[in-house]
């Protein structure tokens, strides 16, 4: 590659990479500074850091949010993981045409609008007296039709012959399973953790529905009651959308290397 | 001995027993004793709330609520999923509604409210402009709560700069605010008024201000034709056409357009003014005034309103007897309430309040003029206009064909005959 095309591309990725991060400096710029001064455009960081934090903690229950938020998505991405793995390797390893039915079956439902199924499920979890509790939250996402085709994806790369092995060595379905297929797998599993993660833990709508005390509230929720007054505090709401958006991102950068090779279904 | 044990045993059984007995006697008569509410905004409706508690519950020991805290927009929400589900059981006591949200909600869901028209409250003690967004067919479903009363906020020292006082912008005309517009606009190069591009904040206000509407008496859409609408239409695209009104992109840009000295006035609901005040060093600057009034047109006033919202009293409630005399006792009933919300900007519809000292106190981010009696005077001048269970759909509408004549420079017939047709197919019609 010459220099001069070389340098245009490097110029090209610098500017993607400036304004691709650019949203991100801004929200922890603003985080910093007086609501007034956000609202004036200052773009540069302030020392109103904790003041700001202070009156988030004030006007609301940060902590709670925040436990709320990470016990919810942690619980409901760990069984996500198992059942819907379960579930794709089922599909895949003990594979016949009833299960394709049933499978297309599954993947239509990802057709239909979370609008259109929200009042019949409120209405049977309203049935069941389960409104706002944590399984009321979990149980509509605790198996997705996209987890389940992505594992089911994923277990299609997997070696039937160490299956064919491991039976004739004796061991057991649950045993090749959990000693096997998992181990293998890790890198459809950090993709699937990453996805789930972030799903549940931006999840706005169904909480909003389904939880309705305060004692229940999660970050989402708090980032929208900092936007409901009549005169909004940029800085502190500013402060509130970086402390949401911290842990996705940790679990990302964690697991980002396993989340490319997963997503296309590589194995190691 | 071994009679002795089993009678310890039953007399400590008994006392156990009896402890639970009181214990849930206590817990029964607290619950008695709790109103659960949605609300939202804790710097405002739900300290305002918490404050009616605590007076409240001076006469009434024990009282207290249990306030969660819902955005209105999700509080809508709540009520339609719980509507739909056919449980109300989910919902709350008390919880408080966008002014403009009331009709459409006791059009659609009445079973949601409770009849406040005969509980005792005096309805004839706030202003009718007030009450008529939370009366349906002479049934009233609210108490009203905070005020939504247009004003006009503007920078004298930069009027000084053009020339003019606050003075010249009172009690003044819509042709004449245009023209003094034009001289403002040349003198200090600033526009003197900004607003979100699409939406139709200031035409609703302009309406309202001389009593028309986006809807006939009998509920039908009132757009196409309207010729107040048309002037206010006019005048909104005239003043952009002229740069004495810069659109801009979004809320948060209206707001720093008047934090940043970008703009030499604004008219809004009256809550605007706690997003003017956040700019302390303007402090002195500004002043408050009444909007101006259309050319020529029946009715036509200096006041209108703005946003603003009122407590409703579930039909779900189990004790709608207390929620009611709560809110008799509070909104409708105490000074010493609305003296303490007035801290945080939450201004009476109630007439009482607005004869008390708190309310005649100089504020001196306005020159020291008393404001807080000035807004309530405006509010009681309001004119009523019918809202509708349509309203947003038919805000959205005009949003639409205002956007349309301002940045494409669309006929305004024919853009408000679009608009019609919207609603109607909204509407069904």
């Amino acid at each position: 590659m010459s220099k001069g095309k070389k340098f245009g591309m490097y110029l090209f990725l610098i500017i993607f990479s400036l304004l691709s991060i650019f949203p991100l400096y801004y929200m922890a710029c603003a985080a910093t500074n007086m609501s007034v001064d956000v609202s004036r455009g200052r773009l540069i960081p302030g020392t109103y850091l904790i003041e700001n934090f202070k009156t988030l903690i004030a006007n609301q229950d940060l902590f709670r949010a925040l436990w709320n938020s990470f016990r919810n998505s942690a619980v409901l991405t760990l069984l996500c993981l198992l059942i819907c793995s379960l579930a794709g390797y089922g599909f895949e390893i003990y594979h016949d045409k009833a299960k394709d039915i049933v499978f297309t079956i599954l993947l239509t439902a990802m057709m239909v609008p979370f609008a259109a199924i929200m009042i019949p499920m409120f209405r049977m979890f309203s049935k069941l007296k389960m409104v706002n509790t944590m399984a009321a939250f979990m149980l509509p996402s605790i198996s997705t039709p996209f987890m389940i085709m992505m594992f089911r994806q994923a277990s299609r790369s997997f070696p039937k012959d160490i299956i064919e092995a491991a039976r004739v060595d004796g061991l057991s379905e649950v045993g090749i399973f959990f000693r096997m297929f998992v181990p293998t797998m890790k890198s459809t599993y950090s993709a699937a953790l990453i996805i789930t993660f972030m799903n549940a833990w931006n999840n706005y709508m169904w909480p909003k529905i389904i939880l309705q005390t305060n004692d229940s509230i999660t970050m989402p929720m708090l980032v929208s009651n900092l936007l409901g007054g009549y005169t909004v505090d940029y800085g502190m709401l500013m402060l509130g959308v970086f402390i949401c958006t911290i842990p996705t991102a940790i679990i990302f950068f964690f697991f980002q290397k396993s989340f490319t090779e997963g997503i296309t279904g590589a194995v190691k | 001995m071994n009679f002795k044990k089993v009678l310890a045993c039953v007399l400590a059984g008994t006392m156990v027993f009896s402890m639970g007995a009181v214990m849930t006697a206590g817990a029964a008569s607290e619950e008695d004793n709790k109103l659960t509410v949605w609300t939202w905004d804790p710097n405002f409706n739900i300290y305002a709330i918490n404050k009616a508690a605590e007076i409240y519950a001076q006469d009434h020991e024990g009282f207290t609520v249990e306030v969660t805290e819902i955005q209105s927009d999700d509080i809508e929400s709540k009520i339609t999923t719980a509507v739909n589900a056919g449980d109300l059981s989910t919902l709350p006591d008390i919880f408080l509604m966008q002014d403009n949200s009331f009709q459409k909600y006791t059009t659609f869901y009445p079973d949601v409210f409770t009849d406040l028209t005969e509980s005792g409250i005096d309805f004839s003690q706030f202003s009718e402009a007030k009450v008529a967004y939370s009366t349906l067919e002479g049934v009233n479903y609210g108490v009203p709560f905070d005020n939504g009363a247009v004003v006009n906020c503007v920078r004298t020292d930069l009027l000084e700069q053009a020339g003019f006082t606050v003075d010249d912008f009172t009690d003044i005309t819509w042709s004449d605010y245009m023209e003094k517009a034009k001289v403002v606009l040349e003198k200090t190069g600033l526009p003197l008024l900004t607003a979100q591009a699409g939406s139709p904040d200031m035409i609703m206000m302009m309406l309202q201000s001389c009593g028309a509407s986006l809807f006939n008496e009998d509920g039908t859409g009132n757009i196409a034709g309207n010729e107040v609408l048309k002037q206010c239409v006019n005048n909104y695209a005239q003043m952009v056409a002229d740069g004495t009104l810069v659109e801009v992109t979004d809320w948060d840009q209206y707001i720093s357009s008047l934090n940043s000295s970008t703009v030499v006035s604004t008219f809004n609901g009256c809550w605007i003014m706690a997003s003017i005040q956040a700019a302390e060093d303007q402090s002195g600057k500004w002043a408050i005034t009444n909007m101006p009034r259309l050319d020529d047109v029946e009715n036509a006033s200096n006041y209108s309103n703005n946003g603003g919202s009122s407590w409703a009293i579930c039909s779900n409630c189990q004790h709608v007897d207390l929620a009611v005399d709560f809110l008799n006792s509070t909104f409708a009933g105490s000074t010493a309430l609305y003296d303490d919300v007035i801290s945080k900007g939450a201004l009476a519809t109630w007439a009482p309040a607005g004869e008390s000292d708190a309310y005649n106190v100089p504020v001196d981010f306005y020159g020291g003029d008393t404001v807080y009696a000035k807004i309530v005077d405006f509010a009681t001048k309001t004119p009523s206009n019918a809202t509708g269970a349509f309203y947003y759909d038919a805000r959205d509408a005009v949003g639409v064909a205002l956007s349309n004549i301002t940045q494409t420079g669309a006929d305004v017939d024919a853009e408000l005959e679009a608009a019609q047709e919207t609603l109607d197919f909204s509407m069904g019609v």
